[in-house]
Parts: structure tokens; sequence; C-alpha cells
């Protein structure tokens, strides 16, 4: 892996990571749309926008 | 009127298919990858219409029906594993051009230099992709059957689908799928946001829609919630999903196929957006069928309930069904359509190789296989299985034993042909145990023994077996110099 794919493809990792954790630990209590709903929705979009990043110089060589 | 739109919905789509017959069709790169030449526009809808099946508004309404939130980041866990693609994609691309697979299996079997990997990885796939089908075949016999109370039965509503899968497949192989799959799905995504937008609407708004929730269930909004996600179910049911698109041949196959890695992007990127908009209005889909019918006795019915109350006009309602109807054929027809090419290209020709099959005869072994698994399929659905989510889950977890083998082909030299196959065997048979006597050694599920045990196999196994250095550096050598370019 290059180093632009090892730096996100850490970074992706992370939200998974936290995709998992908060949601039962800080958020596990809040019983409300923007608890787990709105933390989960936010995640997603960070994911879209690195993953835009991360295949930005893709070119269109056949 | 279900039936005039059911009509009317087969004539577009066989149009639709005709119109697709470009370029040949009589060779197996031409049959099953289009020639290597998708644009990014098709290949995202067909990706999306494929990934998301009729699981989505059935199965995973009902698993929010049944869990709240929790099935939310069930699926977005899934979502951000798509991301696999920015890494594996081009990869695939690469070799896949250079060497001319057609298959996953064949590119690993290639890599491992053993035939028999690519037979044993494709046969597993066979295994548990057949059942996966037929999941799918009973969301639609349970919907039809629901929404139209009774008036289609079960039986008839399997028999549409499963002929349905045959003839999209059947007319250009996968042009026509990737054709009818992005009509398909564009006609789900904004059918299902309206009714979504409608229903919310009925409720109050966003505001009304979750002051209801949190005044009826509010339990539904936190995991574990009322403990159907506790988090060891939830990290059991994620994982295999995580790696589902290098796992699941019917997506990870598309990675040959996009015309150039510009196109590969706006695959990623237009599924990424479809998705995420796709995965919101079916979870607020199950989340309105918990405010609205709190009471279900069988959380499958929750959409079927909903499409027939009277927030949903009845066309609606209707079309959003033919919609459902539609998600579940763009699925099984991609994995018909992969199935048989894993068949003929890695199981026939290996087997037969002393006779000589040229790519003509591959692709008609292809095609003879294709209508064997769908009947397969059917019968499956015949026994009519209980919750629709678990078992889908469950062909998943069965085909996460490959993810070793395949990260193994691109990032470990040292890995080996035994290795592939050791694990794959052994961790089928694991997954296929813990399943079928609903076990669940030291509390956790059959994808996360999966995983780990395949792992474990596929390390071990190399260590002590000698692996294909020659094709292994060629390989991997190649992606790094070709890569090389897009690392700034």
């Amino acid at each position: 892996m290059n180093k632009k794919e090892k730096m996100w493809g850490l970074i992706i990792l992370f939200i998974v990571f936290l995709g998992y954790f908060l949601p039962y630990t800080l958020f596990s209590n809040i019983e409300k749309w923007y608890g787990s709903f709105l933390l989960w929705t936010i995640l997603a979009i960070i994911v879209i926008i690195i993953n835009y990043i991360l295949t930005k110089e893709w070119g269109d060589e056949e | 009127m279900v039936w005039i739109t059911i009509t009317l919905h087969i004539l577009i789509g066989i149009f639709i298919a005709f119109l697709s017959r470009v370029g040949k069709q009589n060779s197996m790169a031409g049959y099953f990858l289009g020639d290597r030449k998708l644009n990014g526009f098709v290949s995202a809808l067909s990706y999306s219409a494929t990934t998301y099946s009729a699981f989505m508004l059935v199965g995973l309404a009902g698993l929010t029906y049944n869990g709240g939130v929790g099935a939310f980041g069930f699926e977005i866990i899934y979502f951000m594993g798509v991301s696999l693609v920015a890494i594996f994609g081009p990869r695939f691309w690469l070799v896949g051009k250079k060497y001319g697979y057609v298959t996953p299996s064949e590119m690993l079997g290639d890599r491992y230099q053993n035939k028999w990997v690519a037979i044993v990885t494709a046969l597993s796939s066979c295994l548990f992709l057949i059942p996966y089908s037929a999941v799918q075949l009973t969301g639609i016999g349970y919907l039809l059957e629901g929404v139209t109370s009774g008036a289609i039965s079960y039986t008839t509503g399997v028999i549409i689908a499963t002929i349905l899968a045959l003839v999209f497949t059947y007319i250009a192989g996968i042009r026509s799928v990737a054709w009818t799959d992005s009509l398909q799905s564009l006609i789900m995504i904004i059918a299902s946001t309206i009714v979504v937008l409608l229903i919310i609407d009925g409720l109050g708004g966003w505001n009304g829609f979750f002051d209801s929730i949190e005044k009826t269930k509010p339990e539904a909004l936190a995991v574990p919630g009322n403990g159907f996600f506790n988090f060891w179910t939830f990290l059991g049911l994620t994982i295999p999903w995580f790696f589902f698109s290098i796992s699941n041949p019917q997506v990870s196959q598309r990675l040959f196929m996009p015309s150039s890695m510009k196109s590969m992007r706006h695959m990623l990127l237009g599924f990424l957006i479809f998705g995420f908009i796709y995965t919101i209005v079916s979870v607020v889909w199950g989340l309105s069928a918990t405010v609205l019918f709190p009471e279900l006795d069988n959380a499958d019915l929750a959409t079927p309930m909903l499409l027939s109350s009277e927030l949903v006009p009845d066309l609606l309602g209707v079309i959003v069904m033919v919609g459902i109807l539609a998600a579940a054929i763009s699925t099984i027809d991609s994995i018909l359509l992969t199935l048989s090419s894993l068949f003929s290209r890695d199981v026939y020709r290996n087997i037969m190789k002393h006779k000589q099959t040229t790519d003509q005869k591959q692709l008609q072994i292809g095609k003879i296989v294709i209508p064997i698994i769908a009947i397969l399929a059917y019968l499956f659905a015949q026994l009519q299985l209980d919750l629709i989510a678990v078992l889908s889950v469950a062909s998943s977890a069965g085909l996460i034993v490959v993810v070793p083998g395949i990260i193994g082909a691109f990032f470990w030299r040292k890995g080996t042909a035994s290795g592939v196959i050791i694990s794959v065997i052994i961790g089928s048979i694991f997954v296929i145990i813990l399943e079928a006597f609903q076990l669940l050694p030291l509390g956790l599920k059959s994808g996360i023994w999966g995983i780990i045990i395949s792992t474990i196999l596929f390390i071990s196994t190399s260590f002590i077996t000698k692996a294909p250095e020659d094709k292994a550096n060629e390989f991997i050598d190649y992606l790094q110099v070709k890569l090389k370019k897009n690392s700034r």
C-alpha cells in the first residue's frame, strides 16, 4: 500500500472503531435523535468524503 | 392494479435488456464482464442494486422494528466496509486486465498457482450464495403475499422473481443485468424516498416523527436499547458484512468491469451516495413502523403493513412493492451470473483440463448452469425459513473465510495455496456447523469465528508450505509499480 492509502485507511479504521465504541458507551443512554442515529449518520458522511479524497487521482486510462 | 404494474415493469425491463445488447456476448469476458467496458454511472447503479437487495426494505426494516437504531449502525458499518473498494478495487482491476481474469476465484487460483484454490473458492461461493439467493426469493414471497392480502400467493411471487431473474440474465449477460439493475435501483430509491417523506409528513414532520418514537419506544433510539442489539450480537452481525465488498464474488467480480479507474471511482462514490440515502430511508421506514404498528408478531410484516397503510397512496404502495420485487431480482440475477461464471471458469475448466476447454465451451457451460442454479434457489425458498436477515447474514458469514486468502494475494508474498484451501474448507465447515446447531462458542457468532479460524489457518499453513515466489513477486511488484503513480 502506498502512503496515501495507509494514512486514509487507518483513518477509516478509526472511524469504524468509533462506530462500534461510541454508541455502546457514551451514547447508550441518549434515547434521542441526536444520539447514535446522528452519530452514525455523521460517521457515514465522513467516510464518503474520505473515499472522495482517496480516489481523487484515479485516471481514465483504459 | 398490482398485476398491471408488475406487467408494465416486466415489459420495460425486457425492453431495456434488449437495448443493452451492444458489443459481443460470445466470449466469457464479453458475457460476464461486459468486455471490461462498463461506464461509471451504470456500474454505480448496478453495484447498488446488486448489493441492496430485498433485504433492505423487508429485512432491515424488520430488524429496525425489532431492535431499533442498532439496525442503522449495522448497515452503516457495512457501508463503511465498502471503502475496501478504494484499496482493493484498483488492484483487482489492474491484475484482471493484465492476466485476463474473469472471476475472483480464477485470480486466486492463478496468484497461488494452484487450480484447487480456484475450484474450492468457487464451490464455497456456490454453497453460500445459493441460500442467499433463496433468502431474496423468500423476501419477495412474503412481501407480495402480505401486501396483496394473499391475492398473489407466496409461491407465485417466488416463481415470478425466479423467472424474471433468468430472463434478465439470459438476454445479454452482464450487460442486460447491469442495465435492468440500473432501472430497478432508480425506481426503488425514488419511490421509497417519496414514501418515507409521506410517512414522516403524516407523523407530523421530522420533529413529530422523532417525538413520537421518544414517547412510544424511546429505547429504539439507542443501543443496546431493548437488548436485541447487545454488543456481541452487533459485532457478530457486522463483521461479515464489513468485508462483503471483497468476500462476495457477485460484487468483487464487479471490480473487473469498469472501463477505467475513473469509472471505478464513479462506481464507488455513486454507490456510497446511493447507499447512504437508501440506508436512511430503510431505517426510517422501520422506525415509522415501530410508531404506527407497535404490536406486530412478525417483524417481516412491518413493510407490508406500511405499504398498505393509509399514509401511503395505493399506486405508490404498488410501485414500491414492485420496486422491492425488482431489488430482489437485481440481486439474484447478478448472483446467478457470477455463480455460473465461477462454475464454468473455475470448476469445469479446471477439472476438464485434458479436454481443452475453449472460451466458447466455457460460455456454453455457463449458460447451461444458470437455470440449474435458479431452480436450486427456488427450491430453497420453498423451505420458508424464519427471519430473513439472520439467514442472509449466515451466508455472508460463510463467505468471510476467503478474506484472508484475498488479502494475502495482494499483500503477503508468503501466502500459499494450501493456506487458502485449508482456511476456506475448514473455515466453511466450521461456520456451517455453528449455524446448523445454533452454537455460540464464547458467545461469539459464526462470522467472527469464521474470520478468526480462517486467518489462523491461512497464516500457519502458509508458514509450513512453499509459496509460489515467482508469481507472488511478479503479481505484487506489478501492482506496486502501477499504483505508485497514485501515491501522492
